[in-house]
């Protein structure tokens, strides 16, 4: 049996070398139809590591809430502390300064700054690529400087980042410890993240000047206090996009001097990748049927040939068997041949699908489409299902030649 | 598909010794469109171990299909067949298989070697078969081509090869697994008279070596001159 079975297979690998060309022709569907199934996993995953980056960069990693408390907050810490109580595993501030904060650098003002006051937990919380220095630590906040991490767009207007300043009514020197990519995903806006530290509380916090209108309408009568908190995904605060946690902190909102809060309390959702993930998954699912039926058709042509050379070999099928050769064997060396043949076609497909991810993501990074670190590669899922399924497509179209193979007679095929 | 069970008991001893295979009351026909054709009757003879055996008769008389029921490439319609000492007609398809290419070397008219394939590839195939790891599988096939004075022709493909060249190529495929028959269905009648003599003095020669026995179909009286015994057959019957 495992003679016949090796014997099957030497057989087979010689007699796919020894027919290349009828191998070239019969396997251009699968390489097809193998290629339409890898670009469609290569593109899935990519969408996929796509939507996580985005929704990290952006939002933060799942499951991360944005929440805003309107009014003037008595009791900060008490607030802060209530925020991890609600189920918060990391808070960060994201705020906002109350008040219009300048920025310049070697004396030049850089206008049209956004900048956001936030804690260095915010680097857990969302995805940060440096592209220079590093995230804030715990240390920086006794630093007695204002510390900021500016984007590469800010960085690059700045020019000289050892002779920054910022200031509302005076100019204080701050500290810039580094630089982080821009997000590519969008317009980039030139930006700051800030920590909040007592060095930048009173840029943070300062209460608005009245000629600064208070935006009515909205019911901001204070400032408005604004943090991203990640939840551990299951936690119960996540559902209804954040309403759960939202109503635990009402329930508190005297502790910290928030008179209504029903309308000064909100959050939601920040993390978008779950949203994205079904409607990807379906649309892979329908790419994927097309792809199988691509593929299918490649089968039939395998199969085809395969019938044919059956029925072109059977002198020497018939020889094979008058030198020894179990049914078994030829049965064997029938699909094996088959299944050489669409591998190699697989392989074939493979090498043009990895090629083409590796154009595409030339591409895409050269014109910054992509967030950092996202590339388009095949994934190995891709080469596994890739391969897998040539290889099945092989199985398939041999057997049917193969059966055919055993039941000629050897004495009729010697005679051809 | 049992190929590595056991065959099935040796005949007694006393028999095994000096016979090789005997064949009694054999008959064969065929049916063609609904009408039944006789083509062996009533075929009794035996062939001993070492012995050459030539089969004549005219065209139509059945000696092929002789010699593919002798060659367990097909089945008798009746009577019995007793190859190396073992009753071949109730075996399966699998332990045929395993008996002729252990027990069997088969030498074709037409060459029968496999196209785009090197001389020693073709040499190589009943030993890919027999499971003989590639190394000693290379070795003894270029042996055996040196032996047929094909030493020079290793790589060559059949269609680069004369008929003559072919039909060493064949003889030496024939004799890779040392088998202790050799069937020859009129394995000159594809070559000229230089050829056929050269075949036929290397196919005895090898025969003899090897202590194989040689059943060969022939036309050809100065064949059938050679043979220790000629079987005749005449309207189906052995003579
Ligand atoms: N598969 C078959 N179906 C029907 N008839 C067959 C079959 N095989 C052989 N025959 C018939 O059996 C007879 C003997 O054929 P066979 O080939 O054995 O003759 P032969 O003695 O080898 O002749 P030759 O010397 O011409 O080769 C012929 O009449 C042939 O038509
Ligand atoms: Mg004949």
């Amino acid at each position: 049996m495992l003679r016949s079975l090796t014997a099957g297979i030497v057989l087979a690998f010689t007699g796919s070398r020894a027919n290349i060309a009828r191998t070239i022709l019969s396997c251009a569907g699968v390489v097809v139809g193998v290629g339409a199934l890898i670009l469609v996993v290569t593109g899935s995953d990519f969408g996929q590591r796509y939507a996580v980056a985005y929704s990290e960069i952006q939002g933060g990693r799942a499951a991360t809430l944005q929440v805003e408390i309107n009014g003037d907050v008595t009791d900060r810490d008490a607030l802060e502390e209530d925020l991890y109580r609600a189920g918060g595993e990391q808070v960060s501030l994201y705020q906002m300064p109350s008040g219009a904060v300048r920025v310049r650098s070697g004396g030049a003002d850089v206008p049209d700054v956004e900048i956001r006051g936030v804690d260095p937990e915010l680097g857990d919380i969302r995805r940060i690529t440096m592209t220079r220095g590093r995230w804030f630590t715990e240390a920086d906040r006794e630093s007695l400087a204002p510390v900021l991490v500016v984007n590469e767009s800010l960085a690059a207007s700045m020019g000289d980042l050892t002779r920054v300043q910022i200031g509302t009514d005076r100019w204080v020197d701050a500290r810039v410890v580094g630089v982080i990519a821009d997000s590519g995903m969008d317009f980039t806006w030139q930006s700051a993240y800030l920590l909040r530290s007592p060095a930048t509380e009173e840029i943070l916090f300062a209460p608005p000047d009245s000629e600064e209108a208070p935006q009515e309408g909205f019911g901001f009568y204070g400032g408005s206090n604004a943090y991203v908190v990640r939840l551990d995904p299951d936690h119960p605060g996540v559902e209804d996009y954040g309403e759960g946690f939202s109503e635990s902190l009402r329930t508190v909102a005297w502790r910290w001097g928030v008179e209504d809060p029903q309308n000064a309390i909100w959050s939601y959702r920040a993390d978008s990748a779950e949203m994205l993930e079904e409607p990807l998954l379906y649309m892979t699912w329908g790419l994927l049927g097309i792809a199988f039926i691509t593929l299918g058709t490649g089968l039939l042509g395998v199969l085809n040939v395969g019938l044919v050379t059956v029925r072109e070999r059977r002198r020497e099928l018939a020889t094979y068997r008058a030198l020894g050769a179990s049914r078994f064997t030829l049965f064997v060396a029938v699909v094996m041949e088959a299944v050489v043949v669409s591998v190699v076609a697989g392989i074939v497909a493979l090498a043009g699908c990895w090629a083409l991810a590796a154009l595409g993501s030339a591409v895409v990074t050269e014109l910054d489409l992509v967030p950092p670190g996202v590339d388009l590669r095949v994934p190995p899922s891709g080469v596994l299902l890739g391969l897998g399924s040539a290889a099945a497509v092989g199985l398939l179209a041999g057997i049917i030649p193969a059966a055919r193979a055993l039941r000629a007679s050897v004495v009729a095929g010697l005679r051809e | 598909m049992s190929v590595d069970t056991p065959l099935p008991e040796a005949a007694p001893p006393a028999a095994q010794t000096s016979e090789l295979l005997r064949v009694e009351g054999v008959t064969r026909h065929f049916m063609v469109s609904g009408t039944r054709i006789d083509v062996l009757y009533d075929c009794t003879f035996q062939v001993a171990r070492g012995e050459v055996v030539a089969i004549v008769g005219q065209s139509g008389s059945g000696k092929s299909t002789l010699l593919n029921l002798l060659g367990l490439l097909d089945r008798p319609s009746g009577g019995s067949y007793v190859f190396d000492g073992v009753d071949t007609t109730r075996l399966g398809e699998g332990r045929r298989s395993r008996l002729r290419g252990e027990g069997i070397g088969f030498v074709f008219q037409q060459f029968h070697l496999l196209e785009r394939r090197s001389a020693l590839a073709n040499v190589g195939v009943p030993m890919v078969l027999g499971g003989v790891p590639v190394f000693r599988r290379r070795a003894r096939a270029r042996e055996l081509l040196e032996s047929v004075g094909l030493g020079h022709r290793l790589d060559s493909q059949p269609h680069q090869l004369s008929g003559g060249e072919q039909q060493r190529v064949a003889l030496a495929r024939a004799l890779s697994r040392e088998p202790a028959l050799i069937l020859a269905d009129e394995p000159t009648g594809a070559l000229d008279a230089a050829s056929s003599r050269m075949i036929m003095d290397q196919l005895l020669a090898q025969a003899e070596l090897r202590g194989a026995a040689v059943v060969v179909v022939t036309h050809d009286p100065k064949v059938a001159e050679r043979a220790d015994r000629v079987v005749e057959l005449v309207e189906g019957r052995t003579r």
